[in-house]
């Protein structure tokens, strides 16, 4: 009688195509023991875009006993060369292969799945491209850069059945104060809620200036247009006032998205909106100031900046209590990491789907454009379309530079 | 103050301070819905554009376009398709013009550019989603230049016809190592079908994909497709 080989991991995630061309020595690490799974268990993983958010991401998935961190890729080779070196000592091998275009890392077939955190003029693109090889996707936040991106990067996490996860940690962990008594229905019905965050992005007209560090440029531009390197155009401080990428609207949404991530993902969550978008943006000009007041289906409005107004202020139903529902979290161990890993196993949609992720980034997007076009606007979320206005139709996405395609 | 702001971009360049163009930002946006003021500020971009200006100020005027341009700002961004430098930024505002023209200017410069530029125009046609462009892009699946094939395949995908079906699944037959890409193109067609509600043609073309033969990737996209087929109210209530 014959005994089947009961399937690793590994045999269940192998998509298809020639093993990729590197030699493969089974030793007592890769066996396995107490600690650590044998490496046919382990989440083969590798990285894209290793700057600051980058190399944190890298460190909680490098210490991740099921998780096998093998490539890299950066456009910097100083950041290259230091993330290597880093891993090869965490493993006291070579075995690590950093690359400059990403390209390369996403079409080793012996990769499970990526973290991606470069700057968000690149997210679609690369979470696109990861998804077409079958790879499962850990996407820094902002997920996107336009409206049009989102529905785009979410039918082909669906399309190929992927784990794509996007990156904000604060959601669950900054905001569990209000999100427990809301879920447990201590609110009443939640009416508003305020979200203050900024500033809006610029347009960066840095002059150009001799570079200061062995970067690709043109590789880091990609999809952008054109421009002279400058270091404060490229930084990946966490500045959203005129001195690294985050500031400016050909690589980011400004602060509203970068941290609008974190705040409108808590806000949404807190009113259990996560899985939708809003119908409409009024937008307010007054004596106090500009703010905005995005409507949703279920009678909820979630302020922008809303004057004299605290951070997360929720306006609930006072003497009413709804019924009590239970509170999603992370699934596994290790925070938002272990939440992908988990899910990367199990198959399970992690706690920031790529959905709940693009709704998020999309609420800021809108308002972007309103505040730009200085008028309320009516957005059709299934149509992913502003209803009757087509000047703000023009805004939901940008040509992007050849070659590069969505 | 808007003729001020002209003046500044005849010398603009990076470096420039952005304030001085304020004017020309703050009359995009008040022109909404003052269809004679908003002719006048395309009228001066155009103007501008045709004049001797740096690629930065060039750049900054087809971004405007991108906001504000019709059909008259076709020809002037038309003819920098063709630039190395304004390609790309010429782009950035004619896939954004409704127009007609625009998409016409997108298809009629494909036989003269190569190499990167023509797929740029591609990527462009693709967002548009210019169904009248299927023919032709279905001529370049098989390009000699891999990459121009690689776009044209993306942007048949990206139009999601039945006609970019058609076009694709026989360039599959010949495909060699682009195999993947257009499947995840004729993928993408029959999630495009599917929103449509035409779901036969959507669900043969999972099938097609479900045999064996087939990449375990493309077999599960294809069941999750038919899944996703079978789910359909028109299925459901036969």
């Amino acid at each position: 009688m014959s005994v089947a080989k009961k399937p690793t991991r590994r045999d269940f995630m192998k998509t298809t195509g020639a093993a990729f061309g590197v030699p493969y020595v089974i030793t007592s690490a890769a066996l396995g023991n107490s600690e650590r799974p044998a490496a046919s268990d382990r989440i083969v993983m590798g990285g894209i875009g290793i700057g600051n958010m980058g190399r944190g991401d890298q460190g909680a998935f490098l210490g991740r006993k099921d998780v096998q961190y093998v490539a890299l890729s950066d456009v910097r080779e100083e950041v290259r060369d230091k993330s290597k070196g880093n891993i090869d000592r965490h493993y006291n091998n070579g075995d690590c292969k950093a690359y400059n275009d990403f390209r390369e890392l996403l079409a080793r077939t012996d990769i499970d799945a990526v973290h991606i955190a470069t700057p968000d003029h690149w997210h679609a693109i690369m979470v696109i491209e990861a998804c077409r090889n079958g790879k499962d996707v850990y996407c820094q936040k902002p997920e996107t850069l336009t409206l049009r991106e989102g529905p785009l990067m979410i039918a082909s996490a669906r399309r190929y059945g992927r784990v794509v996860s996007g990156g904000s940690q604060r959601v669950l962990e900054d905001y569990r104060k209000y999100v427990v008594p809301a879920w447990a229905g201590e609110f009443g019905k939640i009416k508003s809620i305020n979200v203050n965050v900024g500033p809006l992005p610029q347009l960066c007209n840095l002059p150009g200036e001799t570079k200061s560090e062995a970067i690709d440029w043109d590789l880091w531009l990609g999809p952008a247009p054109w421009a002279p390197y400058n270091a404060k155009r490229c930084s990946g401080s966490f500045s959203i006032n005129g001195a690294s990428w985050r500031s400016f609207s050909d690589y980011s949404g400004g602060g509203m998205t970068d941290w609008g991530a974190h705040h409108f993902g808590g806000a949404t969550f807190i009113c259990d909106v996560r899985d939708q978008q809003p119908y409409e943006v009024n937008y307010f000009d007054d004596a106090d100031g500009k703010y905005l007041a995005f409507r949703y289906q279920n009678g909820l409005t979630i302020y922008h900046n809303k004057p004299k107004t605290d951070q997360l202020l929720i306006e609930g139903t006072p003497g009413e209590k709804l019924a009590p529902k239970p509170v999603p979290g992370y699934k596994g161990e290790g925070g938002i990491y272990g939440d992908f890993i988990e899910c990367v196993k199990t198959r399970e949609r992690p706690f920031r789907d790529i959905e709940s992720a693009v709704n998020t980034a999309s609420l800021a997007h809108l308002g972007n454009i309103a505040y730009q076009l200085k008028r309320s606007l009516k957005w059709d979320s299934v149509k992913q379309e502003f209803v009757g206005d087509a000047e703000a139709n023009r805004m939901t996405d940008r040509a992007r530079r050849e070659p590069w395609q969505l | 103050m808007l003729d001020t702001a002209f003046d500044a971009l005849k010398t603009f360049d990076w470096g420039s301070d952005l304030a001085a163009l304020a004017p020309i930002e703050d009359a995009a946006t008040a022109s909404h819905g003052k269809p004679e003021a908003r002719q006048d500020l395309e009228n001066r971009l155009i103007t501008a554009l045709k004049g001797i200006l740096t690629r930065d100020a060039q750049d900054y005027i087809c971004r405007k376009l991108a906001n504000v341009g019709t059909a008259a700002a076709v020809p002037a961004l038309a003819g920098l398709l063709v630039n190395k430098g304004n390609s790309h930024m010429s782009r950035f505002a004619l896939e954004q013009i409704p127009a007609p023209e625009a998409a016409s200017a997108l298809r009629d410069v494909l036989p003269k550019v190569n190499g990167d530029l023509k797929v740029g125009v591609i990527s462009s046609i693709g967002a548009r989603r210019d169904r009248v462009a299927v023919d032709a892009l279905s001529g370049l699946l098989a390009d000699s230049d891999a990459s121009v094939a690689r776009a044209a395949t993306l942007a048949l995908g990206a139009i999601g016809s039945a006609e970019s079906v058609t076009a694709l699944q026989t360039a599959l037959r010949a495909a060699g190592d682009r195999r993947q890409t257009i499947i995840d193109a004729i993928l993408s067609c029959a999630e495009s079908l599917l929103a449509n509600n035409q779901i036969a043609n959507a669900s043969s073309i999972y099938k097609a994909f479900t045999d064996e033969s087939q990449p375990r990737l493309v077999r599960l996209a294809a069941t999750r497709g038919l899944l996703a087929c079978a789910s359909q109210p028109a299925v459901r209530s036969i």
